[in-house]
């Protein structure tokens, strides 16, 4: 780590491989069912005529590019455009509802570029040490840390919990549909051929939130999106002052999402709903979460953000991706002949930490231009006539979706995901409990029958699942998460009876 | 805060059809964890059924006692709303009849048909020749930017 390497990230090759880097990757992020790994898949073979920091610089612009153009949708549509978005999605809509869109797109853009340089610095400072806690995670402390996630069902639920815990049910059911990952049962296909690969967790997350919308949308001549200022001047100040002025939970969200991306396979939306879930739990009286609450957006766009430096660190030093995205990244960089591990930094220093300026530098670009980007799809959405925004988000699903798998059986599962999720709406019942237990089932049941296999291995099931200090420092924190708002609530409730 | 009204609101009984709509859906999500439970036995691992089994006896559970609540203390749903049906039909259909016309026409000709027959349900200000010539227009062009873009930028083997 030398200033040489910070002036070879500034060359005006990685400056501009950087700013094209985020420029597509926020565009590609931005449209419903392309996600960041796709982003990263997509333009790849760009890279492979680079020299390796470029080619690494170009990859890691484009992650973190999408990973935040993912929002726009959310924001928006409702519809998170990546996965990493989808608690985005529980204020960031109800915000742009309430006229403040533009405020909601700013703040998200402030937020990501924190997360980004938190996770960025930790990749500079810290990889080696944090790499070893991704070590540290066995089968166990995976399935506990999805039950973690799982307990932000109990906030997501809006005065309903059980109609929420029976959504987060059938999103785990619907995770086991297809072939078990690890005895190859295959279940609740049906016989049907198309369901043996099970639901495509982007399309069903594109039906559950988007679709609703859509029906909603065309059934009434009300506008989409209020609108309370000038649609051509971004809040730029005002989403400043909110995000720093949170400052608390900008920097535990961006904290939890750098060590939610070191665990290989967490990924954005794992850390998205964490940091979520924390920033919820600690909530003032005053703040009013689901219902357009700025901490919901700046928690999940900073974590989210985070997971891109998090990503890396087990990835550049153990060989091991962090999340999708890096997976990829790794390939590339197996292409260019490059060998990651823990003596990767000594080996080939100046391609690491010339990447990992170049990184921070890209992530710096973010601001402008995704508050540049970000202002256009405000514009456009709030412009656009509804009369022909709803067919054109309509088609954007449908060939989204499609993209995924090259499917035209996952629209059709898309769409009747879609209607489902619209009618039960309506009774109570929400898409996000369901959602999350679609991502979090797989995690869940990977831990649990890996850990149970071990356990009966070597004949001691209660110590595999409660015996380890990890394990229980996430047990305790699901715990707290769940009693002690119940608790405070109820300590309130007595003294206002007193 | 919670202003006096929301607590009104929340407070307030629902009426019958949303009530029994909500009974409904927990209702069929039983049905589903009983699905699931008899789909189950089927599993030759043990590995296979510990998962699906637990969730399902969960979802009937939970589904159970959501009813019960619903019952006992009912709390406030907002039920299918005014709004116009056949707009939500066509919109869906239209949808559906390109997944199923695709194989056949193609993508691009089956969403731009999609499309027409969308902007249809979700126009509801009063039609001018200019506004149809021109949201066709914007339309096809936002289609067929993006077909592009798929087939030939991202490499996409769109039909």
């Amino acid at each position: 780590m030398d200033f040489g390497n910070f002036l070879a990230a500034l060359t005006p090759l990685n400056l501009a491989v950087a700013m094209f880097g985020v420029v597509a990757g926020t565009l590609i992020g931005s449209i419903p069912g392309l996600t960041a790994t796709m982003a990263v898949a997509v333009l790849v073979p760009i890279s492979f005529s680079m020299a390796p920091e470029t080619a690494l610089i170009l990859l890691g612009a484009i992650y973190t590019g999408a990973i935040y153009g993912g929002a726009y949708a959310a924001i928006l549509l409702n519809t998170p455009g990546t996965p990493s978005a989808i608690a985005t999605t529980f204020d960031g809509y109800p915000l742009a509802k309430r006229g403040k869109g533009d405020l909601a797109v700013a703040i998200a853009c402030f937020s990501s570029v924190f997360g980004g340089l938190v996770g960025a610095f930790a990749l500079l400072f810290l990889a080696p040490p944090l790499a070893s806690v991704a070590l540290a995670f066995g089968p166990v402390e995976y399935f506990w840390l999805s039950i973690f996630g799982l307990s932000l069902i109990a906030s997501l639920s809006q005065g309903n919990l059980m109609m929420g815990l029976a959504g987060g049910a059938l999103g785990m059911i619907m995770s086991t549909v297809g072939v078990a990952e690890i005895s190859a049962d295959i279940r609740l296909t049906f016989g049907s051929q198309t369901m043996i690969s099970g639901f495509e967790v982007v399309g069903a997350m594109i039906g559950l939130y988007c679709i609703p919308v859509l029906i909603d949308m065309c059934s009434t001549g009300e506008k989409h999106l209020k609108i309370t200022g000038d649609v051509a001047k971004m809040p730029i100040l005002s989403a400043a002052r909110i995000t720093f002025n949170s400052k608390f939970n900008l920097i535990r969200s961006s904290i939890i999402g750098t060590l939610v991306g070191i665990l290989p396979g967490a990924g954005g939306s794992v850390a998205g709903l964490v940091a979520y879930t924390e920033a919820k739990r600690t909530a003032k009286p005053h703040q009013r979460f689901g219902e357009g609450e700025p901490d919901g957006i700046i928690a999940t766009e900073s974590a989210n953000n985070a997971t891109v430096g998090g990503g890396f660190i087990p990835t550049l030093v153990l060989g091991i991706p962090g999340t999708p995205p890096d997976a990829v990244i790794l390939g590339a960089l197996m292409v260019q002949g490059v060998r990651t591990g823990p003596e990767l930094f000594q080996s080939n220093g100046s391609i690491v930490y010339t990447f990992i300026y170049g990184l921070l530098i890209a992530t710096v670009l973010m601001l402008p231009i995704g508050l540049i980007i970000g202002r256009y799809a405000y514009k456009s959405i709030v412009t656009i006539p509804k009369a022909v925004l709803v067919p054109t988000v309509g088609f954007m699903t449908i060939i989204g979706t499609y993209a995924i798998r090259n499917s035209i059986s996952d629209v059709v599962v898309m769409l009747c995901l879609g209607v489902f999720g619209w009618l039960i709406s309506k009774y109570g019942f929400s898409a996000s409990p369901i959602v999350l237990g679609l991502i979090l089932g797989p995690i869940a049941e990977q831990g649990f029958v890996q850990a149970w296999t071990i356990g009966a291995a070597v004949n001691n099931l209660p110590g595999m699942f409660f015996g380890r200090p990890l394990s229980q420092g996430i047990i305790a924190v699901t715990l707290i998460s769940l009693i002690l708002p119940w608790y405070l609530s109820r300590k309130k409730q007595i003294k206002a009876d007193t | 805060m919670i202003d006096s009204s929301a607590k009104a609101v929340a407070a307030a009984p629902t009426d019958r059809g949303s009530r029994l709509g909500s009974i409904l859906v927990a209702s069929l999500l039983i049905i589903i964890g009983f699905i699931t439970l008899y789909d189950a036995t089927s599993y030759t691992d043990v590995d296979s059924k510990v998962f699906p089994q637990t969730s399902a006896i969960a979802l009937i559970l939970f589904s159970t006692l959501a009813i019960g609540k619903q019952i006992v203390q009912p709390t406030a749903v907002s039920g299918i709303e005014l709004g116009s049906w056949w707009r939500r039909i066509v919109l869906v259909s239209s949808m559906l009849l390109a997944c199923a016309l695709m194989p056949y026409t193609g993508l691009l000709i089956a969403c731009v048909l999609t499309f027409t027959l969308g902007l249809i349900a979700s126009m509801h200000d009063k039609w001018t020749n200019r506004k149809a010539i021109v949201y066709f227009l914007s339309g096809l062009s936002i289609i067929v930017c993006f077909y592009l873009l798929f087939k030939f930028a991202l490499h996409v083997p769109l039909p």
